[in-house]
């Protein structure tokens, strides 16, 4: 009698969240693989779906956009996850080395993360606006031609990353600071006694003793940029000229203006390919890490 | 020196700090200003602040409609995340049952994909559902937040489990067990998950914007947007916009003030990294 009992009593505690996950996470991500064969768009009716094989991973593999997109994606992820992680690092160094930290620079430096990224892209379209914007007019104070931040195909891309890194460096540092607060005092001390300077503590104690936190911060930061959507779509809506098309702006356009669900589809797997493999690669060198010690 | 060193410390973090909260300034005098600000000294008309623009986005524009409808969506999915979140939490940490360590994993898996592989399929549930264009829709689609499970059976993992069979000799029931005994317990886990929680949702914008066409259910992301298109002419009313986005940042802006301290700890402390 216990043992028929107990099932739905977990079951009642498992549901509520269960259910809905299944229904809007895990088998949609299976529907979505199982789309990709398919020329299904919203419009077609069931019976008249075909199945079409790999062909629209071929005929991704033959849009010169897809690569257009590829090194857009690899550009915006290297040039957002390297300036977040050091900046985020020299702020939370600098923070952490002064004496009397005051609370008010953690609490500034990290405001721009609670910001609606579209709200304040927006406000970012107006820094950068050519002619009113405040960035040219500081430019043009100091004789600088102006820059076309977000019209031309050569500078639209950095500065959208500009934007990103702007957002999450606050983020990179308050997660850096409590690494930095992890590690034993001790250390410091004991190098201090044997005349290391500065540069020597954080090279040889600091950067080693958080070494899972840099780990951490790469991944998970490759992660959220190959998921950045908000900020391009205010800010450029891929454009111009595609400069700023990355593979999740890509595979809206395919799914969510095209209407061309199978080939979004397959965009959207070959995305979660990518993300799937960095993660898996994560996990390896974390768990090496873990079993070495 | 190491007073000199400390000055190019405090220099440094004072210029990073004023470049992280710059563009909400210059949104906010902008906003408050009649006609375009200029930076350049005597190249423009220079500052006369007026209400005019923020009373036109409180009074004449839905911009006080999408913050509504923002406030209610996030508040309520956020506490359907927590109850949800707080119950499967408590099953995989307390309760013993069959493929525990399956459903874990098969959560863990979920929550590393990228959810736009989830966008097709979930717009078609919510469709053949009739939810597209519902308060219901939105809220069901989002209500359950994978990293607030994680967060929670984080914080359950640190409660001594005698407590809970303390309870349960005392003949508590499970649900009793996780209301008075776990949830006080991991009270700052629960603020945190709200906190976060909230956040993301209130700024949530490519999911809300696909299943929502109708301008009426419109959240604060969507809604300034199209403000952004409409009322300011795609950007030729720069201070019109700034004062809608001013508005609109604003609750968000209260929240870190009043709790900026939680909000960071939470996110320093239970990221799940350790050293």
């Amino acid at each position: 009698m216990m043992n028929k009992t107990i099932p739905i009593k977990i079951s009642l505690y498992i549901l509520p969240a269960c259910i809905p996950m299944l229904l809007f996470w895990f088998i949609p991500i299976f529907v979505t693989f199982g789309i990709s064969f398919t020329n299904w768009d919203y419009m077609t009716e069931l019976s008249r779906i075909r199945f079409l094989g790999v062909k629209n991973y071929i005929s991704i593999f033959k849009d010169i956009r897809f690569y257009q997109c590829l090194l857009n994606t690899l550009a915006f992820t290297i040039g957002t996850v390297l300036p977040m992680m050091l900046i985020g690092f020299t702020l939370a160094q600098l923070i952490y080395s002064h004496k009397k930290e005051h609370p008010i620079f953690r609490i500034l430096l990290f405001s721009p993360w609670v910001t609606p990224t579209v709200a304040i892209s927006i406000v970012w379209i107006f820094l950068f606006d050519t002619d009113q914007g405040f960035l040219n007019q500081i430019l043009s104070y100091l004789n600088v031609s102006k820059v076309p931040w977000l019209t031309s195909s050569k500078v639209a891309l950095i500065s959208v990353m500009l934007v990103t890194v702007w957002k999450s460096a606050g983020y990179a540092m308050v997660i850096f600071l409590g690494a930095l607060h992890r590690i034993p005092k001790s250390l410091f001390e004991a190098a201090s006694m044997d005349g290391a300077g500065t540069l020597e503590k954080i090279w040889f104690i600091t950067l080693p003793e958080i070494r899972n936190t840099i780990l951490f911060l790469i991944f998970t930061g490759t992660v959220s940029s190959i998921r950045a959507y908000d900020q391009i779509q205010i800010l450029t809506q891929g454009g111009p000229s595609g400069s700023t098309r990355t593979l999740i702006y890509y595979f809206y356009q395919l799914g969510f203006e095209e209407f061309d669900t199978g080939k979004a589809s397959a965009t959207a797997i070959i995305i979660l390919i990518i993300t799937v493999s960095i993660s898996a690669v994560q996990f390896m060198i974390l768990s090496k890490k873990e079993s070495s010690r | 020196m190491s007073q000199v060193k400390n000055m190019v410390r405090r220099v440094i973090l004072s210029i990073g700090s004023f470049i992280a909260v710059f563009p909400l300034i210059w949104m906010l005098l902008s906003g408050l200003n009649d006609y375009l600000m200029t930076f350049v000294p005597g190249n423009g008309k220079g500052i006369s602040f007026t209400l005019e623009n923020i009373g036109y986005v409180l009074f004449q524009s839905p911009v006080p409609l999408y913050i509504k409808n923002s406030m209610l969506i996030s508040v309520v999915t956020s506490l359907y995340q927590i109850i949800t979140g707080a119950m499967l939490a408590y099953a995989l940490t307390f309760l013993k049952f069959r493929c525990k360590k399956l459903l874990y994993y098969i959560i863990f898996f979920t929550y590393m994909l990228p959810s736009a592989a989830t966008y097709i399929p979930s717009y078609i549930v919510l469709s053949k559902l009739n939810l597209l264009n519902t308060y219901k829709g939105l809220i069901l689609s989002q209500s359950v937040s994978l990293f607030g499970i994680f967060l929670l059976r984080q914080n359950f993992l640190e409660i001594p489990k005698d407590f809970v069979d303390a309870a349960k000799i005392d003949g508590a029931t499970d649900w009793k067990i996780l209301w008075k005994v776990v949830f006080p317990l991991a009270r700052s886990g629960f603020i945190t998950f709200f906190l976060l929680s909230f956040i993301s949702l209130y700024n949530n914008y490519m999911w809300p914007a696909l299943i929502t066409t109708d301008s009426r259910l419109y959240q604060v992301s969507q809604g300034v947007r199209s403000f952004f298109i409409d009322d300011g002419a795609y950007g030729t009313k720069w201070p019109l916009i700034m004062a809608a986005d001013s508005i609109v940042i604003l609750p968000l802006v209260l929240m870190y003030i009043c709790a900026s301290h939680v909000i960071i700890h939470g996110i320093s402390g239970d990221s799940g990294v350790k050293g």
